[in-house]
């Protein structure tokens, strides 16, 4: 965000401000109306839980590896949906001590804040089709609440589409960091947690599985320890390349010589000379992993176990996963360019093993780290002992139950 | 067995060191009543000359508590500890400091050789009056301290210290916590070998400090004691992905009075008899709450099962000066409570709560040459601990075991320029390799100094 961009934003945040004392509306409460606004695509279609549905976790719900969108609801995304639940501790991208990348939002970090991330969705050709700021502004003070939004922003708000497109953006962004649905923390593992409930012998078994080094390593990405009294959100925040095989279902793989490399591109440019972060993308949280119906930025794998097999697989057992050369030889990691096979991480555990060997977990041990992990899912019922974050966005309190 | 065999080796210590006690009972008595006849005439003659003066008195060479020698360089002395010998003196400000510089030579592993300006320090202490005093130590670890370095800047000590008679007093601040032998002596003139023993490393965190109120004092029959309220460490800090609790456990959670939390308290009594000069006996404990009421901490619902956790250090020690022998036996054990619930969240990780850890060590150094003001002073050491030898069993037989005891033999040369120089050289062979904890067997050479 441009500091002339962040002083105008913070004086439509005072005002905003001002005007929360009085009455209602609130901005996160239009933050929610955006949310839900077909009217703001042009298609007329598309909101933001069109993908971020909150009965899914506020992702996807359906099967689809890209969504489709634009005015006609057929063009093809390039990236599978994320979830936007549990993104309040994240931070800005920045470069650690060691070198390492952390934080940011969206796959590739290109956004910097919950303010950012809803710039792309609503402008892209593939997804809500506003092209620019005048195009979103017009529909927006079309709204039913756009009265709402002149009163807690001022009567000319809409008369500058630059700003009306940022205050709605905040509006978003509040939403999603105040809004508890977002981050309900009320998953069985929360309630583990809490030591309102006991694990069964399967799913602890899966959680020492999962953190143990040895085995399947998860933790050393995806944090699961609670620390200071916070609950852990199972991602470090870094960025990991994990040779993930092409996926022919997104179009644009059509043309051999398109990568999608993350963090160097082709999306977030900033950092396309630094070839050794290519390939990187954002370690997502696992919570509610267990409802995703598509996996890894590509949402190549639709399914959870072989999502994990192919972790504990992939150097093990390389054919099962990529396709051959004319020659007959597996061509492993094969949605990054040749030269650049070397960024994909081969060193940590499960991944520093040679084909023959046995993979870090057993199936009966994926089948118990799967169980674990749907201990992730928000929204758990003691009772019935199942989970359904859709439970969480009606604001039902699993411990209210206990 | 490891506990029996540290009991026969700290057994045959203090029988080293009892026979030549037997043998000079009736001279020792004979030097302890002499020299209670020449304290008598010094503290005589102490307040006649205060009592003579009217201005302030000329700045003296108060030496910090913590600076007092232990007469690693003169083994007849008795260990002063916190004798009221340096009574504060008013307006009067004295600086000293000490610092230490090492270089480690793994055998195995040459390529991990490291040289390191190990610590810095500057001290102070200054007499407001006759009865009041404060005190502090300044630290700088590892060369540089900055963001992007490993080194530390710190405040290891800062209090206030109040006599309220020649031989008892209070203190309020900063505090050394006064347990083992080395953690309120750790000056690198004060230890025999290059780094510190593991075992006050390992079970008692030196240098722990914690802040609060503790009262002092020492009683004609030769007994010191301490007793303090202060601040506890966190359970809140222990990260079960970090070996950091692995190599200490307390080290890993004390809080070093850094914006501390201090729901919870602990105690700390220390008892000393040093009644027969050369000898030191005793023994010390801490004991508080260490969970802090972290599970409240969070806005949300509590994730914390270990509010009510407990922390129980125990420690003894006996240490026996004679000629030109100097011998040690110290052993401690730790232990926490309440850690079964914490751990169950640490399933499969690398570093759970332990609840008990243990160490002890025997040594024996040895005066082989002294002329003019040096010296040099053969010594060998043998350690045990552990820092996870017991861990709260868990279901499904997914408890953790308890690590293996470490053993090592240290056999190395202090070189005493003067008694405030030292050049160190020893050869320390461990029991196991451990290249996370930095274990293994090493060469090791150091300068030290105190001033």
């Amino acid at each position: 965000m441009t500091k002339t961009t962040a002083t105008r934003l913070a004086a439509f945040v005072l005002a905003a401000a001002s005007a929360t004392a009085l009455a209602a509306p609130t901005p996160a409460s239009l933050g929610e109306a955006i949310f839900r606004d077909t009217s703001l695509s042009s298609s007329g279609r598309m909101a933001c839980s069109t993908c971020h549905d909150p009965a899914r976790a506020h992702a996807q719900d359906n099967d689809l590896s890209v969504q489709l969108g634009g005015a006609d609801m057929a063009t093809p995304g390039f990236r599978a949906v994320p979830s936007l639940r549990y993104m309040n501790p994240n931070m800005p991208f920045f470069f650690a001590n060691d070198g390492t990348p952390t934080g940011g939002f969206t796959r590739d970090g290109g956004a910097n804040d919950l303010i950012a991330q809803a710039h792309t969705p609503i402008l892209a050709a593939h997804e809500m089709d506003n092209i620019d700021a005048a195009g979103f502004a017009a529909r927006l003070g079309a709204a039913a609440y756009a009265d709402d939004f002149r009163a807690l922003f001022g009567a000319d708000v809409f008369a500058n589409p630059d700003l009306a497109l940022l205050v709605a953006e905040y509006a978003l962004s509040e939403y999603q960091r105040t809004d508890a649905e977002f981050h309900p923390f009320d998953s069985k593992f929360d309630l583990f947690l809490q030591r309102k409930i006991m694990l069964s012998p399967q799913e602890l078994r899966g959680l020492a599985l999962f953190n143990r080094k040895d085995k399947g390593n998860c933790a050393a990405c995806h944090p699961s320890t609670s620390v200071g009294g916070q609950p852990p959100v199972f991602t470090d925040y870094t960025y990991d390349n994990l040779g993930v095989p092409r996926n022919p279902q997104i179009p644009a793989n059509a043309d051999a010589d398109y990568f999608d490399m993350g963090l160097c591109g082709p999306f977030r440019m900033d950092l396309a000379a630094r070839t050794d972060l290519c390939g990187q993308f954002k370690v997502p949280t696992l919570r509610n992993v267990a409802t995703r119906h598509v996996f890894f930025h590509n949402g190549y794998f639709h399914d959870l176990k072989t999502a994990i097999e192919f972790y504990v697989q992939r150097d093990t057992n390389p054919s099962r996963w990529y396709p051959f050369d004319a020659d007959g030889r597996v061509r492993k990691f094969d949605d990054i360019p040749s030269l650049l096979a070397r960024n994909v991480n081969t060193s940590e555990a499960p991944y520093d093993r040679k084909p023959g060997q046995a993979p870090a977990l057993s199936d009966a041990e994926i089948d118990d780290v799967v169980a674990f992990l749907k201990t992730l899912t928000d929204g758990y019922d003691p009772i019935t002992d199942s989970a359904d974050p859709a439970r969480s966005a009606r604001g039902v309190k699993s411990v209210d139950k206990l | 067995m490891q506990h029996r065999m540290l009991a026969l080796a700290i057994a045959t210590c203090c029988a080293a060191l009892a026979l030549p006690a037997r043998a000079d009972e009736a001279a020792l008595k004979a030097e302890v009543d002499a020299l209670r006849a020449e304290v008598a005439a010094l503290k005589a003659e102490v307040q006649q000359i205060h009592a003579a003066q009217s201005a302030p008195a000329p700045v003296a060479q108060a030496k910090p508590v913590s600076q007092q020698p232990i007469a690693v360089t003169d083994a007849a002395a008795p260990n002063p500890g916190r004798s009221m010998s340096d009574a504060a003196t008013a307006n009067t400000t004295s600086l000293w400091g000490y610092g230490q510089i090492d270089y480690n030579h793994p055998t195995a592993r040459a390529a991990d050789a490291r040289a390191d300006l190990t610590r810095a320090v500057i001290g102070f202490d200054h007499g407001f009056n006759d009865t009041t005093r404060v005190y502090g130590e300044l630290e700088w670890e590892h060369a540089i301290a900055s963001a992007s370095d490993a080194g530390e800047s710190e405040v290891e000590q800062l209090f206030i210290e109040h006599a309220l008679a020649p031989n008892y007093g209070v203190r309020a601040g900063l505090m050394l916590v006064p347990i083992g032998l080395l953690n309120e002596h750790h000056e690198p003139t004060q230890f025999y070998g290059v780094e510190r023993n593991f075992v006050e490393q390992a079970i008692i965190p030196s240098t722990w400090r914690e802040g609060g109120v503790a009262g002092y004092g020492n009683t004609d029959s030769g007994f010191q004691w301490d007793i303090g309220l202060v601040t506890s460490p966190n359970l809140g800090k222990w990260d079960p992905t970090s070996p950091d609790g692995r190599e200490s456990p307390l080290g890993a959670i004390h809080q070093e009075m850094q914006l501390a939390k201090a729901h919870d308290l602990s105690l700390w009594a220390r008892l000393n008899w040093l009644g027969v000069p050369g000898l030191n006996v005793g023994g010390a404990m801490f004991a508080g709450k260490i969970g802090q009421d972290t599970s409240k901490q969070f806005e949300g619902d509590a994730n914390f099962p270990a509010d009510n956790s407990r922390l129980l250090l125990g420690e003894a020690h006996v240490r026996w000066q004679s000629g030109p022998w100097d011998f040690t036996a110290l052993y401690t054990r730790g232990t926490i409570s309440d850690t079964q619930d914490l751990n169950l969240g640490f399933l499969g990780q690398p570093t759970p709560v332990p609840k008990a850890f243990w160490g002890g060590y025997a040594q024996a150094a040895w005066k082989a040459l002294a002329w003019n003001q040096s010296s040099v002073v053969l010594f060998l050491r043998y350690e045990a601990f552990n820092t996870g030898a017991a861990y709260a069993t868990q279901p499904q037989g997914l408890g953790t075991p308890p690590l293996p005891t470490q053993r090592v033999l240290t056999a190395g040369i202090n070189y005493y320029l003067n008694p405030n120089v030292v050049f160190k050289f020893d050869y320390q062979d461990f029991r196991y390799d451990d290249p996370v904890l930095d274990y293994g067997n090493r060469f090791d050479l150091g300068i030290g100094f105190q001033f």
